[in-house]
C-alpha cells in the first residue's frame, strides 16, 4: 500500500461472478475429476476398483447434474440461456463451454446408465425395494444387459467431454487479462488438480459411508491417488510462487503484487498451502478411515475456486486498495450455496433410493 | 433548453462536430440571436463519424456533475456508475508547503477500439458499432456478467432494474438527435472534449494533434486501444492505483427482490 495516495472518492464495484459460479466450478470439477476416477474400475476392470470406480460414477453423476443448475443461477437472464445454441460465439470461451457442458452430461448419464443397468436389475429382484421402485428400477434397466461395447463408446464420449470441461473452465478464467490474479497460464492446471483432489475427497466419503466394514483397506487407491494430487498441487503452486517471486513470468509477478500487500491474502496462501501439506502427509501416514482426508480434499478444491473468484473479484481493477465482500444470506449468497448443497442431497438421495451406496461398493457386482 | 436549439452557428461552422461546455459558454452571448433562428444540431454526425473523448485532467474540479448527469439521463439504478470522477488524496513533498493535494480522474467506458468485452461475450451481444461506440444488444445479453470481468476499466457492471450488462454508450441517443454527451454537456470546468476522430478540423482532433505527447491512456499497456483519452494524466493514475481504498461499498445483489 502507498500511504501517500489515499482514495476519497470512488465506488466498490460488487462482484458480477456470485457464489453461484463457485458452486457451479466446484461441482463440475468434482464431477470430472470423479468420473475419471471411474475409469479403472469401470472400463478398466482394474482389481480392487470395482467398488471404488462405481461409488466414483455415482459422485460424478449427482455432481453433473446439479451443477449446471448453479451455472444458470449465476446468469441474470437465466431464462434466455438458449441464447447460448442459437447465437454461438467462437471467440468465447464460455460459448465453446454451453456447448461442451451437454457432450460431457450427455455422455456421463449414458455412461452410468450403461454401468448400472446390470445392478438395476438385480436391485429391482432381490426384494429390498418397495413393488413401485422395484418396477421403477426395472424400467431403467431396460433389460439389465451389459453392453460393454456401448459402455466404452459412452465412457470415451465422457471422457472426451470431461478434457474439454476442464479446458474451458480453466481457460475461460484465465483468458480475462483484467483480472491479473485470473490471468496466469498455471491456473487451468490448478483448477484441474483440485478437481481431482476434490473427486478423490468425495469417492472417499461416498466410500466411508458405503456401510463396509473395510472401507479404509479398501480405499488405499484412493489415499494413493490423493497423496499424488496434493503433492502435484503443492508442486505447482511453487512453480507458480517461483514464477512470481523471481519475474520470471511478468503476468505471474503482477497477480503476486496485487495479493502480496494484503495480510487476508497472505493467510489464505498459507492456509492452502498448510492445508494441501496436511492431506499429503495424512494420506500417506495416517489415511484412517478417509474421511478426514476426503473433507479436506474437498475443502481445498472449494476454497481455491471461493478465493479465486469471490477473492479475486475484491481486487479493484483501477481503484486503491480491495474491495470487502460480505455474504448476503439470501438467494445470491448463503442461500444459493445452501440450496446447491441441497439439491445435490435430494439428487443423491432419489439415486441412491435406487441403488444403494452398499450395492455400488460391493467388489463383485 | 438544449444546445440543439441555442448552438450559434458561427459555432457549429467552427467546429462541425466537435463541442465542449465551454464552447457553449462562449457562445452565451449570442444565445438570444441563435435561439430566434432555425435549430441547428450541436454534433453534426456524418457518415463515417467515429466518436472519442478528451479529457483534460487539468480542468476537472471533481465536482461529480457529469456524474449525477448520466445517473439522471441513463436512468443508471443506486449503486451502480456509467461514469465517476475517482477522487484521491495525495501527500505533497514538504517544500509544496500544504500536506496534500486532489487528484481527481474521470473515468468511463474507454470505447476501445480493441474492446477485451467484446470477444469474451458469448452470445455475440456486445459490439462496436461502426462509428466506435461499444454498445450491448440488451434483446440478447443473458446477464453472465463476464464481459464485466473482461473490462480492465471497471467501465461494465449488471443491471439489478433489467439483469443485464450496462455500461456508457457515450449517450448514442443523445448523438442522434444532436446532443452532445450528457456529462459533456454538464461539465463545468469543460473538462470532457467530445467529437469525431475522423473529422481533421474538429476541436477534439484539434486538441488531441496541440496535446502532443501529453496525450496518454488510460492501461495503455493492455493494448485496448482506448478512445477516450487524457491530458494531465498522472502516471500513478493511469493502472491501478496503488493506495489506501475507498470506504464506500454499495452492494445490492440480492437485495432487490
Amino acid at each position: 500500500m502507498n500511504p501517500s495516495i489515499v482514495e476519497t472518492v470512488n465506488v466498490a464495484r460488487e462482484v458480477a461472478w456470485l457464489p453461484w459460479a463457485v458452486q457451479y466450478f466446484f461441482l463440475i470439477g468434482l464431477s470430472y475429476g470423479a468420473f475419471l476416477l471411474s475409469l479403472p474400475g469401470i472400463v478398466g476392470r482394474r482389481r480392487g476398483w470395482a467398488g471404488i470406480s462405481r461409488l466414483a460414477l455415482l459422485g460424478a453423476l449427482v455432481c453433473g447434474l446439479a451443477a449446471p443448475v448453479a451455472l444458470l443461477a449465476d446468469l441474470h437472464q437465466p431464462g434466455r440461456f438458449y441464447h447460448f445454441y442459437q447465437f454461438f460465439t467462437p471467440s468465447s470461451w464460455m460459448s465453446w463451454g454451453s456447448f461442451f457442458i451437454p457432450v460431457y452430461l450427455g455422455g456421463l448419464v449414458l455412461y452410468a446408465w450403461l454401468a448400472f443397468r446390470p445392478l438395476l436389475a438385480q436391485q429391482a429382484t432381490d426384494g429390498s425395494l418397495s413393488p413401485r421402485l422395484a418396477r421403477l428400477a426395472r424400467t431403467l434397466a431396460y433389460g439389465g444387459l451389459e453392453s460393454r461395447g456401448a459402455l466404452l463408446a459412452a465412457a470415451a464420449v465422457a471422457l472426451v467431454g470431461a478434457a474439454l470441461v476442464a479446458l474451458y473452465t480453466g481457460m475461460e478464467v484465465m483468458v480475462v487479462r483484467a483480472r491479473p490474479l485470473w490471468d496466469t497460464p498455471l491456473l487451468p492446471v490448478q483448477f484441474a488438480l483440485t478437481a481431482l483432489a476434490g473427486g478423490v475427497g468425495l469417492t472417499l466419503l461416498l466410500k466411508r459411508f458405503s456401510g463396509q466394514p473395510d472401507a479404509a483397506q479398501g480405499s488405499i487407491p484412493l489415499f494413493r491417488a490423493l497423496a499424488a494430487t496434493q503433492a502435484l498441487a503443492l508442486l505447482v503452486g511453487a512453480v507458480w510462487l517461483l514464477l512470481g517471486l523471481t519475474g520470471l513470468s511478468p503476468r505471474h509477478a503482477q497477480a503476486l503484487a496485487e495479493v502480496a500487500p494484503s495480510a487476508a491474502w497472505r493467510l489464505t496462501a498459507v492456509w492452502a498451502a498448510g492445508s494441501t501439506a496436511l492431506t499429503l502427509w495424512l494420506a500417506l501416514r495416517r489415511p484412517g478411515s478417509g474421511l478426514l482426508i476426503g473433507l479436506l480434499a474437498m475443502h481445498s478444491a472449494w476454497m481455491m475456486r471461493w478465493t479465486i473468484f469471490i477473492g479475486g473479484q475484491e481486487i479493484p481493477k483501477t481503484g486503491a486498495g480491495f474491495y470487502q465482500y460480505q455474504l448476503p444470506l439470501g438467494y445470491d449468497g448463503l442461500l444459493g450455496i445452501v440450496g446447491t448443497g441441497g439439491l445435490w442431497v435430494a439428487l443423491f438421495i432419489a439415486l441412491t433410493t435406487l441403488l444403494p451406496v452398499a450395492r455400488l461398493n460391493r467388489e463383485a457386482a | 433548453m438544449t444546445q440543439t436549439q441555442i448552438c450559434p452557428p458561427e459555432a457549429v461552422e467552427e467546429s462541425p462536430a466537435s463541442a465542449s461546455r465551454r464552447n457553449f459558454l462562449r457562445g452565451l452571448p449570442v444565445i438570444t440571436a441563435g435561439a430566434v433562428g432555425a435549430p441547428l444540431p450541436a454534433l453534426a454526425g456524418q457518415p463515417g463519424s467515429r466518436w472519442g473523448m478528451l479529457v483534460d485532467v487539468r480542468k476537472c474540479i471533481g465536482c461529480q456533475a457529469c456524474t449525477i448527469a448520466c445517473i439522471n439521463e441513463n436512468e443508471v439504478p443506486e449503486g451502480s456508475y456509467r461514469t465517476i470522477v475517482s477522487t484521491y488524496s495525495v501527500k505533497q513533498p514538504e517544500a509544496a508547503g500544504q500536506p496534500a493535494g486532489t487528484y481527481v480522474l474521470p473515468r468511463l467506458c474507454n470505447h476501445c477500439d480493441n474492446p477485451p468485452c467484446i470477444p469474451v461475450c458469448p452470445v455475440g451481444a456486445t459490439f462496436k458499432r461502426e462509428d466506435g461506440l461499444v454498445l450491448v444488444d440488451g434483446d440478447r445479453c443473458v446477464g453472465c456478467a463476464y464481459c464485466v470481468q473482461a473490462c480492465p476499466y471497471d467501465a461494465r457492471y449488471i443491471n439489478h432494474d433489467t439483469g443485464k450488462a450496462d455500461k456508457c454508450t457515450f449517450c448514442g441517443h443523445r448523438l442522434e438527435a444532436g446532443l452532445l454527451p450528457a456529462c459533456v454537456e454538464t461539465c463545468v470546468g469543460g473538462a470532457r472534449i467530445f467529437g469525431d476522430l475522423n473529422d481533421p478540423k474538429g476541436e477534439l482532433s484539434r486538441r488531441i494533434a496541440a496535446a502532443g505527447d501529453s496525450l496518454k491512456v488510460l492501461k495503455p499497456e493492455l493494448g485496448t486501444k482506448p478512445r477516450v483519452f487524457y491530458i494531465g494524466l498522472d502516471p500513478r493514475f493511469a493502472g491501478k492505483v496503488a493506495g489506501q481504498g475507498a470506504l464506500w461499498n454499495p452492494q445490492l445483489h440480492g437485495g432487490r427482490s
